[in-house]
């Protein structure tokens, strides 16, 4: 066995968050391997349909719950429609983790305050878990979240937990004119509701992820409130085949997005070129 | 050659274009230049070791050159045959381009070997060129040399190619193909290969395996062959980029010889000229319904 | 280090021998058109060392151009996957080029790279390479303005320098020596080291008149021009075709795809690619980070001269030539090497604003 080869996963659960993003639950077929696998909030894997090829997502769930993986997609490739037409039960595969984490050693002892849009909120919603689920290791935990309407929202079951939490400050928002009657959430783009919020920066660290826009209008937000660049955490997506550096396709100038990344801070992202 | 230096020049400083394309004495050859200043116009040379196919630079993938202005291109026949290529499938407006015609006695294969013409170093297409002197071209430039020596080598082989068996020509094309890599080098060059998404790059569903195997690079260059029927050139670019040395021009050849059977068309230089993709005429030949 | 020497034609004797023990034996052959490539020999006879500059590198013996990576097969809903061997049967390269040779010892550094690549080192485990101190200097070659000579000895097992009627001998790994035991009568005692010397010497002046750089202050400029009008210049004769990529002994990037082969099932394979390709970053939304060839050519120089020896400590080109020889569009390496190093020799005197481009 070589290490191009995946493990066997089977599809457990399958969640529509939206009309166009699921959610699919996998379990390794190979008890060892079920048994032994591990790994840390901000890595991803290969995610195989065999006959198809390979996809690249973040772990969306969090290595504090055992025994399964989750990942969340839209179809817009190859790979990806073909992972919508698969079924619970069905046989997919995954190689992984890989990559570099969320430095949640770093944040222990801080408050958190995460931020996403859209389905940007997946590769967050490991960490928010991961924090969640050793709740007493953090101090404030604030979690800003928006999408265009509400039937974009992902994670719909998670955020209403979330929401009735007392430890966690939660905002939802939908763009102006995403809302619906029955709309309880704020209406705004997320930079705007994160000014809202004004998290403060004292003793914290932001977690950032969502599409390239909502990125570039509210990392001024954060600076202008305070955050300095070492404590704003996001990460990056780019084309991947191999996930392990030897490929050639995912560099950005020498940093290469699946050895150094994904999971980059704003003021490692500064330095790289335009090139992602 | 001073002609064509004192055009180039003259175009540039009119403004009339924003880059000559031609040839320049390169530091291992001759090589395309792209000269955008007239106080370079200097650099401009024609010799037989000018084998490279400019119009390739017109494609409407390279919209890079395009920033540059107006294009003037210097073209020999054979390569005069791609603009009226380009033109005819409105990849080009005719009167976005300045063509100037070269008078050519043939290139040389190999733009970085011997300057010196032969039977051995020409390029396959030239021996028996009838454009020899360019036609529907803006300028004209240089003196016309005598014909280029030598024989078709793809003709030739060719021939020996239709005497022998399907079993035989199987197992020739299978060991050429084998050598395939995938490069895409072939396809890239061809001016005549202009679609933004070539057909097998497309995934959904994946037409051509994109796999350097026999069986994907004999549905590559197939298919290759195919779409470039009444289109191609016959400039042989492809077959001097192929890094692997496969004899692509065989195949080009074959099916102009066909479509030239069939419906009596060759590759033009007058883009007026329809050729058989595009058009229908009643009495079209039609074995094939019966 | 063990020194020998070996006829011409107890190099062939050798062959033979190897041959007829079961070892596969890959040296430069000439074809029927008289082009000199690297391949598995049937016979002795057909060896062809120091004629001519192999057309392709040695690349396809390690990386082939298409390999599986492994099976599957649908059998209701569950997939069986089958593994591809990682161990392979004894090889040996018989006169590689020392640039050849070189490049495949650079490259185990990114197949390394915390994750082993069973596939490549397999490959390499099983090879014995004897490298032949290079007869083959022309103009297109530049080995040693990329720190590697003419007889440079990375990569090599083993390496064979042209004296009078035959060669002289070097092991240098212990698959050498290896090779010098077992075929032992094939060898004799003492080396012709004067004759060697004088040889490796001549190679190295006549290539060191090809090109003189700095590669640090290469790597320096590219560092801080990932814009300048030096990439649009290139992107203007550049056709973006791979030609390049497909001849170079260090160009290792591939393509991960899956294939079906009959119904239900099919393998995932690992192909050849290049990153000259616009489709090489694309992504499935349509973004494509180097969507443009300006870009692509600041990569593929950037890849051999700033980021492999930044994460490496090794330079990704061996100075072979073959790109400058293989590219239709006329892009001669070499030259945009001596422009940048230029760039970068000025700047360290002058602070130059402007770029290379034009």
């Amino acid at each position: 066995m070589n290490l191009y080869q995946p493990h066997r996963v089977e599809i457990k659960e399958i969640t529509d968050e939206t009309v166009d993003t699921r959610t699919l639950r996998l379990e390794f077929k190979d008890p060892e391997v079920a048994q032994s696998f591990n790994f840390k909030a901000g890595q991803f894997g290969e995610y195989s349909v065999f006959g198809a090829g390979e996809s690249t997502f973040c772990i969306a769930s969090s290595p504090t719950r055992q025994g399964y993986i989750e990942c969340s997609f839209k179809a817009v490739g190859k790979v990806t429609k073909m992972m919508r037409s698969l079924g619970v039960g069905d046989t997919m595969g995954f190689r992984g983790p890989y990559g570099n984490a969320f430095p949640l050693d770093k944040m222990a002892g801080h408050n958190v305050v995460f931020i996403a849009g859209g389905i940007g909120l997946a590769p967050v919603r490991c960490v928010i878990w991961n924090v969640l689920d050793q709740r007493e290791r953090f101090k404030d935990v604030t979690i800003i979240y928006g999408a265009r309407s509400v039937g974009d929202l992902v994670y719909k079951r998670e955020l209403e937990e979330w929401a009735k939490r007392s430890d966690v400050k939660l905002w939802q928002t939908v763009d102006p004119g995403g809302e619906t009657p029955e709309w309880k959430g704020e209406i705004g783009f997320v930079p705007t509701i994160v000014e809202k919020a004004a998290p403060s920066p004292a003793d914290s660290f932001a977690v950032i992820c969502g599409p390239p826009i909502m990125i570039k209008f509210t990392m001024p937000v954060l600076t202008k409130l305070g955050f300095p660049n070492e404590r704003i955490y996001t990460t990056l997506e780019n084309r991947m085949k191999c996930g392990i550096g030897k490929c050639g396709r995912c560099n950005v100038g020498s940093v290469y997005v699946c050895k150094d990344g994904p999971v980059f801070n704003a003021a490692q992202l500064a330095e790289l070129p335009p090139e992602y | 050659m001073k002609e064509l230096q004192e055009l180039a020049r003259k175009l540039l400083t009119d403004g009339t274009v924003g880059v000559v394309i031609g040839w320049e004495e390169g530091p291992r050859g001759i090589r395309p230049y792209f000269c955008t200043r007239p106080e370079d116009a200097d650099k401009l040379v024609f010799t037989p070791r000018c084998v490279h196919n400019l119009a390739t630079y017109l494609s409407p993938r390279r919209s890079n050159v395009r920033e540059l202005g107006k294009v003037a291109v210097v073209v020999k026949g054979c390569d005069n045959k791609a603009v009226a290529g380009l033109v005819r499938e409105t990849q080009l407006k005719r009167e976005d381009v300045v063509v100037i015609g070269v008078r050519c006695g043939g290139v040389v294969l190999d733009p970085y070997g011997p300057a010196e013409l032969t039977a051995n170093t020409v390029a396959d297409r030239c021996p028996g060129c009838d454009v020899r002197e360019p036609h529907n071209t803006d300028h004209l430039v240089g003196e016309l040399p005598p014909p280029p020596p030598g024989e078709q080598r793809t003709a030739k082989l060719m021939s020996e190619l239709e005497k022998s068996s399907p079993d035989q020509r199987w197992d020739f094309w299978i060991e050429q193909l084998s050598k395939c890599v995938r490069c895409n080098a072939c396809r890239e060059v061809c001016p005549m290969c202009f679609c933004e998404r070539c057909l097998a790059d497309k995934t959904q569903p994946q037409w051509i395996d994109s796999s350097p195997h026999p069986r994907g690079n004999l549905a590559w260059h197939l298919t290759r062959a195919m779409h470039q029927a009444g289109r191609c050139a016959g400039c042989g670019e492809c077959e001097r980029a192929c890094p692997m040395d496969i004899p692509l021009m065989l195949l080009n050849r074959k099916v102009a010889q066909v479509v030239a059977d069939s419906w009596g068309y060759k590759s033009s230089e007058d883009p007026a000229v329809a050729a058989p993709i595009g058009t229908f005429n009643k009495d079209d030949p039609q074995e094939f319904i019966k | 280090m063990t020194v020998k020497t070996l006829t011409t034609e107890n190099l062939s004797h050798l062959a033979a021998a190897l041959l007829a023990d079961g070892t596969e034996v890959i040296a430069p052959v000439k074809d029927s058109s008289g082009k000199v490539d690297y391949r598995a020999v049937k016979q002795a006879a057909e060896l062809a060392l120091g004629e001519a500059l192999p057309r392709k590198s040695l690349k396809e013996f390690f990386l082939p151009q298409t390999e599986c990576l492994f099976y599957f097969k649908q059998v209701k809903n569950d997939v069986e996957l089958t593994p591809v061997p990682t161990t392979f049967g004894p090889r040996i390269v018989l006169g590689a080029k020392p640039c050849d040779a070189a490049a495949v010892d650079i490259l185990d550094r990114v197949f390394d790279w915390d994750y082993h690549d069973e596939l490549w080192f397999g490959r390499r485990q099983a090879t014995t390479i004897v490298t032949l101190a290079c007869p083959m200097v022309d103009e297109f070659c530049f080995c040693t303005a990329v720190d590697i000579e003419p007889a440079t000895r990375q990569g090599a097992d083993m390496v064979i320098v042209p004296v009078a009627g035959g060669y002289h001998v070097e092991t240098v790994t212990e698959k050498g020596e290896a090779l010098v035991t077992k075929y032992a009568k094939y060898f004799s005692d003492g080396g012709k080291q004067a004759e060697a010397d004088t040889f490796r010497a001549e190679a190295k002046a006549k290539v060191e008149k090809n090109l003189g750089i700095n590669t640090k202050d290469v790597r320096a400029w590219l560092e801080t021009h990932f814009e300048d009008g030096l990439w649009h210049e290139l992107a203007w004769r550049c056709h973006g075709c791979g030609a390049c990529a497909a001849v170079c002994p260090t160009c290792h990037c591939f393509d991960i795809v899956d294939e079906s082969e009959g119904v239900n099932q099919g393998t995932r394979r690992r192909n050849w690619d290049t990153c000259q390709a616009g489709k090489f970053t694309l992504h499935a939304s349509g973004h494509n980070p180097r969507g443009e060839q300006c870009n692509r050519c600041r990569q593929r120089v950037s890849h051999k001269f700033m980021i492999y020896p930044e994460r490496f400590g090794v330079l990704l080109c061996t100075g072979c030539g073959r790109c400058v020889r293989a590219c239709p569009g006329g892009m001669v390496l070499p030259e945009v090497l001596r422009r940048v190093n230029a760039a970068a020799q000025a700047a360290k005197t002058e602070p130059v604003t402007e770029g290379v481009g034009q």
